[in-house]
């Protein structure tokens, strides 16, 4: 289950440097399509077309902010769990908080842009969280089983 | 003893995972929704601190079987002939825009937009629908304006879908006057958008000779632009001296600025209803929203110089006698505030002293509906299905206050009723818009099955299909809920 939590938690990591890449992606196309004469608009927005290809880009980043990364986020949580490394629950934990935080503040950015800055901070905090989260599950994975309650003793 | 523990820690991890997907699995399980339903039957009643006449057997589904009349019933005279009869056929077809663009979509009689039904006020319209090869199955409803109940066009509500082969005839009495449109009630969101749709120019008796009617549905085809079906420029003939009257239509799901370049003009009415006392305006934008209609009043320049109505940021219509050759303007910083745009009139009714009040709340949370996760739209807290169910009485003054908290713009409209601005944000209106039909209620009218005499249920909005925008937080109105259908 070691292995499993600290996947996890790279893939939070991971799916973060999407979600960047995917949203520059996005609003760099936008600024492509409106510079050769398309009229970025409500209707627009709204349409099922897609006025340029790279509008594919800030679609991945809803879905997978509002859907996919919650889900990975609950799934650290419960792996915490079964996963016997100290201090995971805890880091999972916080993972799952800064990914609510982080979808709050980007919907909240809609009405109120500077919240969308804080998403942008946010989202260096969270990819932090993960690194974090898994590079600890690493340190344990490679040192011997050490039960909390005796590490505890031996550092006391 | 670590085996002991160990297995005690396995427990403890299964247990806290029940704790954190338990709710989860239950709000999934919660949220799935019946094969089919009635929309009827559909959330919780609201009576606003009215009487609740006899609807509170909502849950007894025998309910029906009291006395009361069937929303059927509510039909046009029918033995009066009518004045304006029009066939529209409906087709799903691939089809050649005015513009000469071919688009995949649906047509009415050939064409989309589908042909403008003008009639005059105290006139007897019926419109018979044929849909010779539309799968889904269409409906029209007829956008803004208050027809009787039955001929609301509400698919699922009001009448049964039209299947292929089928028809259906709509007839109601022009008691209005202004622009409305009409388009399917059925799979709205795919069949509007796909064509199914066109203007309603419902005018007085009397009409001004130097006044030039001039009709502009914007309307977006697979992301292209259009105005009456038109790419770019739409050229209009209209002399010297004389005034078009630009009945801008936005059909489409996002509100829309319009503006004119050129000539000042006055917006005249919204949303199908005059305003009162409209003063001239220039370098102002006028927003149209979701579904809505504003009426636009141009003053020819006596030189013979063209005016561009831009609608939007691609459609424009050109009003020109020699040249058409009209200069673009961008869009205006400023931005028309309806509150205080005219002068007041009387409204018939007190808003002060209204016989119910209902809050209506928008918000967005996450949660499942029928069964899939999502941040989903929410009326005073609840998701669909479960959402109030404005309960009124006909005479009813209703007093409403809606807040948007969800940080986006959402469109709606309320069917059958119309209803006045007080306030936005705490600031009255003083103004001269006393009747924003379809732009800021939030219910719509619908009631299913037999109901007991004199009692209107307004039914909770499925805001997902509803069409027309707001996005004033805090906006407050009234209503009064017309006789209808007697």
């Amino acid at each position: 289950m070691k292995a499993v939590y600290r996947a996890l938690a790279y893939v939070v990591a991971a799916e973060v440097i999407v979600q960047a890449m995917a949203m520059v992606y996005g609003i760099a196309g936008l600024g492509k399509w409106v510079d050769s004469g398309g009229v970025f608009d409500k209707s627009v927005m709204e349409s099922d077309e897609s006025p340029f290809p790279e509008i594919v880009g800030i679609i991945i980043h809803g879905v997978n902010g509002m859907i996919v990364i919650p889900a990975i986020a609950l799934l650290l949580v419960v792996s915490s769990f079964f996963a016997r490394i100290p201090g995971a629950v805890k880091w999972a934990g916080l993972v799952l908080l800064f990914v609510v935080l982080q979808v709050a503040l980007g919907l909240l950015g809609h009405g109120v842009p500077a919240l969308g800055a804080l998403h942008g901070l946010n989202a260096l905090v969270l990819f932090s969280a993960a690194i974090y989260a898994a590079r600890r599950a690493r340190a344990v994975a490679a040192s011997p089983v050490v039960e909390p309650q005796e590490r505890i003793a031996t550092s006391g | 003893m670590r085996w002991g523990s160990s297995r005690a820690r396995l427990r403890l991890a299964c247990a806290a995972t029940v704790v954190v997907i338990g709710p989860l699995v239950w709000f999934w399980q919660a949220s799935l929704l019946p094969e089919a339903y009635s929309v009827v039957d559909m959330g919780y009643p609201d009576v606003g601190g009215g009487p609740a006449g006899h609807l509170m057997a909502h849950g007894t589904h025998g309910s029906h079987a009291m006395a009361g009349r069937s929303l059927t019933s509510l039909r046009a005279d029918p033995g009066r002939p009518p004045d304006v009869a029009v066939t529209l056929t409906a087709r799903q077809q691939r089809s050649r825009l005015p513009s000469g663009r071919a688009v995949d979509g649906y047509t009415l009689n050939g064409q989309s937009p589908g042909p403008v039904v003008r009639a005059s006020v105290g006139q007897m319209v019926q419109v018979r629908l044929v849909n010779e090869s539309v799968p889904d199955g269409v409906t029209l409803h007829w956008h803004g304006v208050d027809v009787p109940n039955a001929e609301d066009g509400v698919a699922g509500v009001t009448q049964d879908v039209v299947g292929v082969g089928k028809e259906f005839t709509y007839r109601f009495v022009a008691e209005q006057v202004g622009t409305f449109w009409y388009h399917s009630h059925q799979m709205s969101h795919q069949q509007v958008r796909g064509g199914l749709l066109g203007a309603l120019v419902l005018t007085p008796a009397e009409h001004a000779a130097d006044v030039v009617d001039v009709v502009a549905l914007v309307h977006r085809y697979h992301g292209v632009g259009t105005v009456n079906g038109q790419e770019g420029d739409a050229p209009v003939a209209v002399r010297p001296g004389d005034r078009a009257r630009v009945r801008v239509i936005n059909t489409d799901n996002g509100p829309m600025s319009a503006w004119v370049a050129g000539a000042p003009f006055r917006l005249v009415a919204v949303d199908g209803t005059d305003l009162n006392g409209p003063t001239p305006l220039r370098d102002t934008a006028v927003l149209v929203t979701a579904g809505g209609r504003a009426d636009l009043e141009v003053a020819m320049p006596a030189g013979g110089s063209p005016v561009r109505v831009h609608l939007g940021g691609s459609a424009t219509v050109v009003l020109g006698s020699t040249s058409f050759d009209a200069p673009a303007l961008p869009k205006p910083k400023t931005t028309l505030d309806l509150l205080s745009y005219g002068t007041p009139a009387p409204l018939g009714f007190d808003p002060a002293t209204p016989d119910r009040r209902f809050r209506y709340e928008i918000g967005r949370r996450p949660g499942f509906v029928d069964g899939r996760p999502g941040l989903w739209w929410s009326v005073n807290g609840h998701l669909f299905p479960d959402v109030p169910m404005y309960v009124v009485a006909e005479g009813d003054v209703v007093r409403m206050r809606i807040a948007n908290h969800s940080g986006d713009v959402h469109p709606m409209h309320l069917h059958g009723h119309h209803a006045v601005v007080l306030s936005r944000n705490g600031e009255p209106t003083t103004g001269g818009a006393p009747d924003l039909r379809g732009r800021h209620h939030a219910v719509r009218r619908g009631w299913g099955g037999a109901q007991p005499a004199g009692v209107r249920r307004v039914c909770g909005v499925r805001i997902a299909d509803a069409r027309a925008a707001f996005r004033e937080v805090n906006t407050r109105c009234a209503f009064r809920v017309a006789p209808r259908g007697a």
